[in-house]
């Protein structure tokens, strides 16, 4: 029988236009019916030079349906070619096109000479979420597009973390990862963002090797990029957020890439002392047990799920309740995923949930026992819930409504301390 | 349950033309996915007042051939009879001809007639093929949505078991 999906926490697969957009001068060619971006372009910051109101898109109707829209997607790619100016054009396939068959693969193979890279990615809906949309992008670049390298570069490395848009602060951890990088002596190149694009693109198979941060999403990519440009990869699951899990971050990157130990640790030591600064000086606030809440639940993607679950236990000492994983991890990441989750400091171990269906998870936050007000970091679904609860709430994950981030991040030791503020301003306003 | 399919071709081999050029149109009666040739019926003599009001516009050149009359039709955009470019108005004799079909095949066909054909729950193609490749295809989709089939390819489902 048919189920109904209570509130929303991604969208299609098509939804991956957004990670073409993420690419500077990469523009998404759609072909689907219209409307499919219009639903699919709700995110803020998803203006400028190319903006999904000005995607290409075949727009395909009943006819097409009938007759097969692959006429129509030679033209629209053609004349996109010829009207837009990009650096990369990525096809992407919506529902419709590939239920009734259109090869999409032959016409983009029509314009392999064309003066700009074509690409195509298939990402119906019912292939899976714009999680697995991602992954479908990033393999056409390194399927049609990258080719194996001879020459590496000394200390290149590409760096693959948050899904652009999706989540919130991808802009400000991926720079912010590269600047952790940076530090230790290795050269960061990533493909999203400003002043970052198709150079960079070009840059990704002469990497030395490929870190991923991130529980599941891309590891896929990761394996192919082994296989096809012979490059290893590091997986760093957890998202770094905090002294104590970018430390250990920091240590594991610099291990695997060669870098002199006493460099990383000076690098460390640095941060944390700063780090630790800060924190003793507002030791004050935290110990004031009437201002923050003894447990907390997060309502997010795995990515975020984990990496907050950490730094809350870990740096913060607080006692996670349930988690809950929203993203639709695939079945065979899961158990891996729950074991992070175990991993975490003073003996406690998080019980996390794999559940997409909202009013689910409502039920349990309801049903849980937080020995006082909760603290509930999620989406902007959690706020009534956490209101009703008198609890403290903070909008971390898709669908954002309560905040605007511009290129604020919660990764590494400044992105602990971000969050560190975020979460203590929203529990000091009740008590104004 | 049977139904009708007009095409507008002058052969009865190739669609070549076009909803306002048609002289005549050709009607195939279709049960299940077999169809077969029932009458041909001609388009002339059905002119109206609304067909005459786009006949000064094709003189001077404004009309496409298409059945469309330029711009939004005879009262343009402020029609105050409920015309415009939602195909309001007084409806072509020619969509009145063809009223007891359920879908039209011509070789190109103006966005003002499509959306009096709309309303008549009528299904417009405008598509550049023969007659048997359109009636094949047209059928095929009918009959997958009468019978409340996938339209999935079979190669895309072998492709995805």
């Amino acid at each position: 029988m048919a189920k109904l999906l209570d509130k929303q926490r991604y969208k299609c697969a098509l939804g991956a236009m957004q990670t073409v957009q993420a690419i500077t001068r990469a523009i998404p060619v759609l072909h689907s019916g219209p409307g499919c971006a219009q639903k699919l372009s709700d995110s803020t910051g998803s203006s400028g030079y190319f903006s999904p109101n000005i995607f290409p898109c075949t727009s395909i109707n009943e006819k097409d349906v009938v007759f097969g829209g692959t006429k129509k997607l030679e033209t629209t790619i053609e004349n996109a070619l010829k009207v837009i100016d990009a650096d990369l054009y990525v096809v992407l396939t919506g529902c419709i096109p590939e239920i009734v068959g259109d090869d999409t693969g032959e016409v983009v193979s029509r314009f392999a000479d064309a003066d700009k890279p074509v690409i195509y990615a298939s990402t119906a809906g019912f292939k899976g979420n714009n999680y697995k949309g991602h992954e479908q992008v990033i393999d056409a670049i390194i399927e049609q597009y990258l080719e194996k390298s001879d020459e590496k570069e000394k200390g290149l490395v590409n760096i693959w973390a948050d899904v652009p848009y999706q989540d919130l602060f991808w802009l400000g951890n991926i720079r912010e990862l590269e600047k952790l990088l940076a530090e230790i002596g290795l050269k960061p190149n990533t493909i999203f963002g400003y002043n970052r694009g198709i150079d960079n693109i070009n840059k990704i198979p002469k990497a030395e090797f490929n870190l991923l941060v991130s529980p599941w999403v891309s590891i896929g990519n990761m394996k192919k990029m082994e296989r096809k440009l012979g490059i290893p990869y590091l997986h760093y699951p957890t998202l770094p957020i905090g002294a104590y899990e970018t430390s250990k971050f920091l240590r594991e990157v610099g291990k695997f890439a060669g870098v002199d130990e006493a460099k990383v640790e000076a690098v460390i030591n640095e941060h944390e002392n700063y780090y630790y600064y800060l924190i003793e000086r507002y030791a004050d606030l935290f110990l004031e047990n009437r201002v923050i809440n003894k447990q907390f639940t997060v309502v997010a993607d795995a990515q975020y799920a984990l990496g907050i679950t950490k730094f809350l236990a870990n740096d913060l000492g607080l006692v996670p309740a349930k988690q809950f994983v929203v993203d639709d991890t695939p079945k065979q990441f899961r158990e891996a995923i729950s074991e992070e989750f175990k991993k975490l400091n003073f003996n406690l171990e998080a019980e996390v949930v794999f559940e997409t269906d909202g009013y689910k998870i409502h039920n349990q936050i309801k049903e849980h026992d937080y020995h006082g007000y909760p603290l509930i970091l999620g989406s902007y679904y959690e706020k009534e819930l956490t209101e009703s609860l008198k609890g403290n709430y903070l909008n971390i994950s898709w669908p954002v409504q309560d905040k605007v981030v511009l290129d604020d991040f919660y990764v590494g030791y400044t992105g602990g301390i971000r969050l560190i503020e975020d979460i203590y301003s929203v529990a000091v306003q009740r008590w104004n | 349950m049977s139904y009708k399919i007009a095409v507008a071709s002058s052969d009865g081999i190739h669609i070549d033309k076009t909803f306002g050029a048609a002289k005549e149109f050709l009607i195939y009666e279709v049960t299940d996915e077999a169809y077969v040739k029932s009458e041909v019926r001609a388009a002339e003599e059905v002119r109206n007042a609304a067909d005459e009001a786009a006949q000064p516009q094709k003189e001077s050149g404004l009309q496409d051939g298409c059945g469309n009359t330029g711009g939004c039709g005879k009262d343009g955009c402020n029609s105050q009879t409920g015309g415009g470019c939602s195909g309001g108005g007084e409806v072509s004799g020619k969509v009145e001809l063809v009223s007891d079909c359920r879908s039209i095949v011509c070789k190109k066909i103006g966005f003002h007639i499509q959306k009096q054909l709309e309303r008549k729950a009528i299904t417009s193609f405008d598509v550049d093929c023969t007659v048997e490749e359109a009636l094949q295809k047209i059928t095929a989709y009918f009959h997958k949505v009468d019978t409340h089939q996938s339209f999935r390819r079979a190669s895309v489902e072998n492709h995805n078991t």
